[in-house]
């Protein structure tokens, strides 16, 4: 799960970061709203975390070019502005969410996994694939009723592919859901992270699709 | 004297005033003209006499009786005039009205007396000069005297009539004149009456759209006034707009202040989550809260209107969004109906009801408004388990502090309540017949 946080306070932009990383996510951390809305508009990402206050364009605005420009990434809307009326611009500005600070890391864990999870077409929040299965709500893999333990790297992963599940992720599609936007990536370290899947939940749930990508089935299909 | 406080008392009191100082002088001045042009004939009159009195008068002092005789018969000389020739050595002649005798004059020189005596100081009537006198009888005469030099010395002739002769004439001309004036006088007052009605209108007027002003019905004056009143219409003017950016600038600074304290607030709080003391951090949220709510209402226009039906779809879309995990469905029913409240302060207090009820219900919220004399009640019900009636008096009893009361229902309705309280309306929680809550929110209709 790969989110956009937008968040141009020096140092409430890192601990959110720094939360949403202990919970398996990769974050892309931006102060500015020009920034963002470019970063918006040409990455692939789960979701974004925005500010409105933002220095140098108003988050709203962000918003309604990134709806403008087609983009759906989900969005959550975390801001000091706690009026109806803000909850109202925003929400026609074209969020899915809207937390005011202060608030609590796990609601807004809880409430991005949601977005999340209703983003890939999900009603139910617990997922389930043959043994496996996915509580979104708390990002718990179980095995066999079993919670699997996994490193950010490994849940990200599968977590994608669970979301995605029975269709196939291409493979370049997985590298931007995993890693973040600075990290030197190394273009093998990908079949590293799912050897090391399979072995925790057993080969046969994940399919390799040559010369395309990679995907969850429950072994029946 | 202290002058009456209102304008209309003001200019009445003047105009009176001055009406009667004018009546006055006109009354003194035409009876003055009047006088003179009687006087005036009586003492013509008086002159013919005294020409005929200084023809018998012989060039030796003597009187020429026969001549005396002719004329008193030929012109009823004596019928209605006393006349009097004094030589230097006492009367020699003269006729008293009907036997009267002559005791003073006004100025002492005793004009129809004896002549004074060579070397008198006291100066003798002028020739043909007028004068006033008071017979013995108390009659008062009018009269002119002349002096003839003769041989035998100075002879002084004197005629005179009584008073009433002036005054009579002069009176039967008066009684007309104060009637007229009278009658101008009382005119003079109605249209004045009539003038003040009218002229003072356009200040009734203005004092009636200073009132729209303050109850929201208008947001300025009229500036087409009568030239006097315009540049006073369009200072108010100045002073509401200038009103309405001090409201803008003091609900801008509190959402400043809401947003220079709630980020830092928020990174204490998740570099405390987990810490016992994150507690004190939910207090000062709490606290920042309270003040800023009440910052907000400081800054209540109560002029605005603000058409209830969109914002209700707006934040019931907002509250659907919200409470998206939930199964709670949200049915509205609401007229196009205008409250007099404004928009942000709307979506405030029906916002929190909102999600008040939509957090405690179990499937179904309500909204729904109608028309009830000069207020529109909306009504949010929900299905949930309600709250006791002891925690519902408590709720919105007023002068309780916001932040006394925990979470869950009591932070929004407290918002609701004091917002609703604001402007002039109230907030009444019941149970809903299911046995969830109904919050009722009357509010001025427009």
């Amino acid at each position: 799960m790969r989110i956009l946080l937008v968040e141009d306070d020096p140092d409430l932009g890192p601990a959110i970061a720094r939360a949403l990383r202990a919970e398996h996510c990769a974050v892309d951390l931006i102060a500015s709203g020009i920034d963002a809305q470019h970063l918006g508009d040409t990455e692939r990402y789960d979701a974004a975390v925005l500010d409105l206050g933002l220095p140098d364009r108003d988050g709203t605005a962000v918003l309604r070019g990134w709806r403008e420009g087609g983009r759906g990434l989900p969005v959550l809307i975390l801001t000091a502005r706690d009026g109806w009326s803000d909850k109202v611009a925003g929400f026609k500005a074209g969020a899915d969410d809207f937390l005011t600070k202060p608030f609590r890391i796990e609601e807004l864990t809880m409430r991005l996994r949601a977005l999340v999870r209703r983003a890939a077409g999900h009603g139910a929040t617990r997922l389930t694939c043959g043994p496996l299965a996915f509580e979104s709500q708390t990002g718990v893999f179980e095995l066999d009723g079993l919670p699997v333990r996994l490193t950010a790297l490994e849940w990200r992963v599968l977590s994608a592919l669970m979301l995605a599940k029975d269709a196939v992720i291409e493979r370049l599609d997985l590298m931007e859901r995993v890693y973040e936007g600075d990290a030197d990536v190394d273009s093998n370290s990908l079949e590293v992270i799912i050897g090391r899947l399979r072995k925790k939940i057993g080969a046969s749930l994940i399919e390799t699709v040559r010369g395309r990508g990679y995907r969850l089935t429950d072994g029946t299909a | 004297m202290r002058m009456p406080r209102s304008i209309h008392g003001r200019m009445l009191a003047l105009s009176v005033v001055t009406t009667l100082i004018a009546l006055l002088v006109s009354g003194f001045a035409i009876g003055g003209v009047l006088d003179r042009f009687v006087t005036h004939n009586v003492d013509q009159r008086l002159g013919d006499r005294l020409m005929l009195l200084g023809a018998i008068v012989r060039k030796d002092g003597t009187i020429d009786r026969a001549l005396l005789d002719r004329m008193t018969v030929e012109t009823a000389f004596a019928a209605d005039a006393a006349w009097r020739i004094d030589a230097p050595g006492g009367a020699i002649g003269g006729a008293m009205l009907r036997g009267m005798v002559v005791r003073s004059d006004r100025d002492g020189t005793m004009p129809l007396g004896p002549v004074a005596p060579p070397g008198d100081r006291r100066r003798p009537p002028g020739p043909g000069g007028p004068f006033e006198a008071l017979l013995i009888d108390g009659t008062r005469v009018h009269g002119r005297a002349d002096i003839v030099p003769t041989d035998a010395g100075p002879v002084r002739i004197a005629v005179a009539v009584p008073r009433r002769t002036i005054d009579q004439p002069l009176r039967s001309a008066m009684l007309p004149l104060l009637a007229t004036l009278a009658i101008v006088g009382i005119v003079l007052a109605a249209a004045t009456l009539v003038q003040l009605r009218l002229g003072l209108r356009p200040l009734r007027t203005l004092r009636d759209r200073m009132v729209e002003i303050r109850s929201g019905r208008a947001r300025s004056v009229p500036e087409d006034q009568p030239d006097e009143l315009r540049p006073l219409a369009v200072e108010l003017n100045a002073l509401v707009r200038d009103n309405d950016a001090a409201l803008a600038t003091a609900r801008a600074s509190a959402a400043n202040l809401a947003h220079a304290l709630k980020t830092p607030v928020a990174t204490l709080a998740l570099d405390l989550s987990g810490d016992p003391r994150g507690g004190q951090v939910a207090r000062i949220d709490a606290t920042i809260r309270h003040h800023l709510s009440r910052a907000r209402n400081a800054a209540v226009d109560r002029r605005a209107a603000t058409p209830l039906a969109p914002a209700i779809d707006d934040l019931v879309a907002v509250v659907r969004a919200l409470h998206r995990g939930s199964a709670v469905t949200v049915d509205v029913a609401v007229p196009p109906v205008v409250v007099a409240i404004d928009a942000a302060d709307l979506d405030e207090l029906v916002g929190n009801l909102l999600d008040n009820a939509a957090r405690h219900a179990r499937s179904r919220v309500a909204v729904s408004a109608r028309r009830d004399g000069a207020m529109v009640v909306l009504e949010i019900t929900d299905d949930g388990p309600g709250i006791t009636a002891a925690d519902r008096d408590r709720a919105t009893a007023p002068g309780v502090r916001l932040d006394e009361r925990g979470d869950g229902h009591g932070f929004g309705l407290a918002i609701a309540r004091d917002l609703a309280g604001l402007y002039g309306g109230s907030l009444k929680l019941a149970e809903a017949p299911g046995g969830g809550l109904v919050a009722r929110v009357a509010l001025p209709a427009v």
